[in-house]
């Protein structure tokens, strides 16, 4: 296996992503520093660029975060060699500070930032269109359709930067960016440039009077910027000597193409869009009576044609949405509308049971999440399998009373109808109103089980909690007259086990916590029948959400939960936060040493840089610790009880606190030897309708594990009720 | 010439690579190509697809709907899920393989058995070739070819204008030398399952 981008001979074809391609068109412009933060579809880029930082002599370094990738971007440019940061679009967000100023300061050595936008947000938590961030930062923008668009876009975008003193934007979209294509290399260029920094205090310094004055030349560059944008080999008009013209930019351009016969319009293709080439686009529209615009997401040309006072039919006209991309379906729609092209009769839509997203099989996230679903645990029961056979309270009484007497039991099957019938036992209510009603103050509940006590010496029988209970699930002994309660037989509940329609599981779990979540694998905890995570806003956002609703004086204990790599990138800010400004929130750190979602490349936890040499290890709990965090657990999730008895330690703690769940992603290592289900099973559900593992089905009889799906991460058979799971090995 | 074709499965399957390999084939035959990739956010077990393009030349990676001429399937759901994309007659290459996806995580749509699932897709597609991937994987004793399988299937297409050579370039060229040999019998295998009546 050689490299995509460093094998082919100059003026072959190779198959590239458009990611691959920026990479390429970066060696072949000798750049010399790439720095990124992974983000999706952005991603390949500096993988393509670690690849061959040998080959090319190319120093490239996952950054911790973008602004941070874009300084040493800066950096290496203002000491006069080219640099490439690229970045999804979310990160230009995080970038922005430094981005809009590096406009004012200009650059040196030629730098390119790389953003793929997501339109129909494949894997991000927005849409924004990069198109705009230019014409508010004032930094040109390239826009790519392709991947040799983005290969050539790439590689001249240097020599604009170098022309201006610009830092200049290459934009793609997900379908360029992971969309392979043949594409045409060429030949890699030598540079000689010795690295050097010239101090040049009024260039480099933006106090006031340095900024201002740095502002005018700005403005002067963009006029430059505009003469370039409108001779721009990247913006080529093909005038077939038609009535209608289109004026296309990014992928939906080559959709129109691949649908249209190409002969019967004129075609002006935009690539170099801000500044918008006006000049161009007017003498285009001097050859055509009529013009169609497409674009993806918001309307940026359309909108600069406008202002041009050039009539044309964009998004609203042709029906066309900023929201989502374009698939060649959506534009055959709105050109047959148009009468320029056929419908496609289409056959009708098949109705099948989707198949979404979801954590892994072997995930530590999902063991991590239902030891914090089940933290408070209680029997429940399906009441299409109780058939009211009264085993449970048999089981019940003796366990409990020694006596073979269902009375006295603590679990009671209620018949709801001829049908069905249900068995019934404590729901560990959230500030439990039998507690609240005890007169005598009998009742305890435990802050981190849940589960409620009785106090026989001060109970005197009243009945009071009976009727404050809701679920009619306390009873009284027959002979002591004292309340009974279920209290889970310490957490493997016997009735449960003994249940021979397999109707009682201990999937009972209580809604009485907040979990505010974060940008990763992680996030797919918000999905059934896990749905443990409650937001995800960006970023390291999760932390200071929840710092932000204990403030506003939630009742409910707030835990945040984030990945080690997100926590790297934005969430210590946030930590060191609660711990000065004093919120009781638990922060959890899933850190499974490796950003995930994106490939799995290196975080500052891992050991390992870009170029996969040894690193220095960064230690998440020191971190925590240093920030001012004094309570700081580390459990490893695959041990579901040890997690839950940390969880339950935290849930007793007031103030900032920190669980760290270390793991490191199954899909990195060897697969542990496979499980399969027993004959014991009796199709409780656990292992799939709490635990969630889509290694694993079920059936009205039993569970069954798929063999080639299942990683043999083993927690299921930790969980499992029934010890009705085992190894293969 | 153009020929699109659509692999859909299930992440995990080596959807992926597989559409990567026949684009690289493509490519040292001579013709242009392009493909684009379907898949959410998950690493493992969601629904995967992939658009492959191949021709004298190429604009855009997606196919129309109704358009594709052959859709490669490496599991029954999924393959009956890229049937809106297969052009009226078309050609279908299914692992015979269900995976029903997991109950408690899928929202909505009610389950259909793999003998429904399979009547769909022979109801739909000109021609349906059916081939029980798994059992040839095991039988070379390793459940990871089963996409290579399903390449060698393609490649005996009389729609395929790849070379069985170029092919079998692109191949060696992506994988690890130990995986080679395996890989190249089950191609073979998979050639030799496409049966025509």
């Amino acid at each position: 296996m050689g490299s995509k981008i460093a094998d082919g001979k100059p003026n072959s074809f190779v198959l590239l992503n458009g990611d691959e391609a920026i990479a390429r068109g970066a060696v072949e412009a000798s750049v010399k520093v790439a720095a990124s933060y992974p983000g999706t579809p952005a991603t390949e880029i500096l993988e393509a660029l670690a690849e061959v930082a040998k080959t090319f002599g190319i120093y490239a370094e996952w950054s911790v975060n973008e602004i941070v990738a874009m300084e040493v971007a800066a950096g290496a440019s203002m000491a006069g060699v080219r640099a490439i940061v690229s970045m999804k679009h979310v990160g230009l967000n995080v970038a922005a500070d430094a981005a809009m100023t590096l406009a004012y300061t200009g650059v040196e050595g030629g730098l390119v930032i790389a953003v793929c936008d997501d339109p129909a947000l494949h894997s991000s938590q927005n849409e924004q269109d990069t198109r705009y961030f230019a014409l508010h930062s004032n930094l040109p923008l390239l826009d790519a359709g392709s991947p040799q668009e983005a290969l050539d876009m790439s590689r001249e975008a240097f020599l604009v930067s170098e022309k201006l003193q610009l830092p200049v934007i290459v934009r793609l979209t997900t379908r360029v960016a992971h969309g392979k294509a043949r594409v045409r290399i060429r030949e890699v260029a030598r540079s000689s440039r010795k690295p050097e920094f010239d101090k040049n205090i009024s260039r480099w310094v933006m106090v006031p009077s340095n900024a201002i004055k740095q502002h005018r030349a700005l403005r002067e560059k963009l006029e430059i910027a505009a003469e370039l944008a409108n001779k721009s080999e990247f913006n080529i008009i093909e005038d077939n000597g038609k009535e209608i013209g289109i004026i296309g930019s990014g992928i939906g351009y080559y959709y129109a193409r691949s649908l249209l016969d190409t002969s019967q319009f004129s075609w002006l293709k935009l690539g170099f869009v801000y500044p918008f080439p006006s000049e161009l686009v007017k003498k285009f529209a001097s050859k055509v009576k009529k013009i169609i615009v497409v674009e993806e997401l918001r309307p940026y040309l359309e909108s600069n044609i406008q202002c041009l006072h050039v009539d044309i039919l964009g998004k609203n006209k042709l029906g066309l949405s900023e929201i989502g991309e374009f698939t060649p379906d959506t534009l055959r729609d709105a050109f047959a509308e148009l009468g320029l092209c056929e419908r496609t009769a289409l056959e009708e839509t098949l109705d099948l049971p989707p198949r979404p997203p979801t954590l892994c099989p072997g995930c530590p996230h999902r063991a991590f999440y239902y030891a914090l679903n089940t933290v408070n645990q209680f029997v429940s029961c399906k009441p299409e399998k109780c058939i009211g056979c009264d085993i449970c309270e048999y089981v019940c009484s003796l366990e409990k009373e020694k006596s073979f007497n269902p009375v006295k039991s603590r679990i009671r099957a209620v018949r709801l109808d001829a049908l069905s019938n249900m068995a019934v036992t404590c729901r560990v209510c959230k500030d439990a109103p039998c507690v609240t009603a005890c007169p005598k103050n009998a009742l305890r509940q435990s802050v981190e089980s849940g589960i409620v006590t009785v106090d026989d010496e001060k109970c005197d029988g009243c009945g009071w909690c009976i009727e404050a209970c809701e679920y009619g699930a306390i009873t009284l002994h027959r002979d002591t007259r004292k309340a009974l309660v279920c209290d889970t037989c310490g957490g493997e509940p016997l009735c449960i086990q003994w249940c021979p329609e397999g109707a009682l599981n201990f999937g009972g779990k209580t809604t009485d916590k907040i979990v505010t979540g974060d940008i990763g694998c992680y996030t797919l905890g918000c999905l059934p029948p896990v749905n443990t995570v409650q937001t995800c806003l960006c970023m390291g956002g999760g932390i200071s959400q929840a710092a932000g609703m204990v403030h506003a004086g939630v009742k409910d204990k707030v835990f945040a939960v984030i990945g080690d790599s997100t926590f790297f990138h934005a969430g210590m800010p946030g930590l060191l936060n609660i711990a000065y400004n004093k919120a009781n929130v638990c922060v959890i750190i899933l850190d499974n040493h490796v950003v995930a979602m994106t490939g799995h490349q290196p975080t500052p936890g891992s050991g390992k840089n870009a170029l996969g040499e040894d690193a220095k290890i960064v230690n998440l709990a020191e971190i925590a610790r240093s920030l001012g965090i004094e309570k700081v657990e580390l459990v490893d999730p695959y041990d579901v009880e040890g997690t839950k008895k940390a969880i339950r330690d935290i849930m007793e703690y007031n103030g900032p606190s920190v669980i760290i769940a270390q793991r490191p992603c199954p899909l990195r290592l060897e697969r542990g030897p496979a499980r399969e289900v027993l004959k014991e099973c009796n199709a409780c559900g656990v292992c799939v309708e709490a635990f969630g593992c889509p290694a694993i089905s079920l059936t009205a009889e039993r569970a069954e594990i798929d063999p080639t799906l299942c990683y043999g991460c083993g927690v299921c058979e930790t969980i499992c009720p029934f010890k009705a799971i085992r190894s293969t090995a | 010439m153009k020929l699109d074709i659509i692999f859909s499965g299930v992440g995990g399957q080596g959807v992926v690579v597989i559409s990567d390999i026949f684009c690289e084939a493509a490519l040292i035959d001579g013709f242009d190509a392009a493909k684009a990739e379907i898949h959410g956010m998950a690493q493992r077990g969601g629904a995967i697809g992939a658009h492959v393009r191949i021709g004298d030349k190429v604009e855009a990676p997606l196919i129309e709907s109704g358009k594709a001429d052959i859709v490669v399937g490496f599991e029954v759901l999924e393959t009956a899920r890229a049937l809106p994309m297969l052009k009226p007659k078309g050609t279908v290459v299914v692992n015979t393989k269900y995976l029903p996806p997991n109950a408690a995580l899928a929202c909505s749509g009610k389950p259909l058995s793999q003998e429904q699932l399979l009547s769909l897709i022979r109801a739909r597609a000109g021609v349906v070739h059916e081939i029980d991937g798994f059992a040839i994987a095991k039988k070379l004793g390793n459940m990871l070819v089963v996409n290579t399988v399903l390449l060698g299937a393609l490649s005996a297409l009389p729609e395929n204008p790849v070379q069985e050579a170029s092919l079998k370039k692109a191949m060696a060229s992506r994988l690890k030398e130990k995986h080679v040999e395996v890989n190249l019998n089950a191609f073979q295998r998979g050639k030799e399952s496409v049966k025509f009546r």
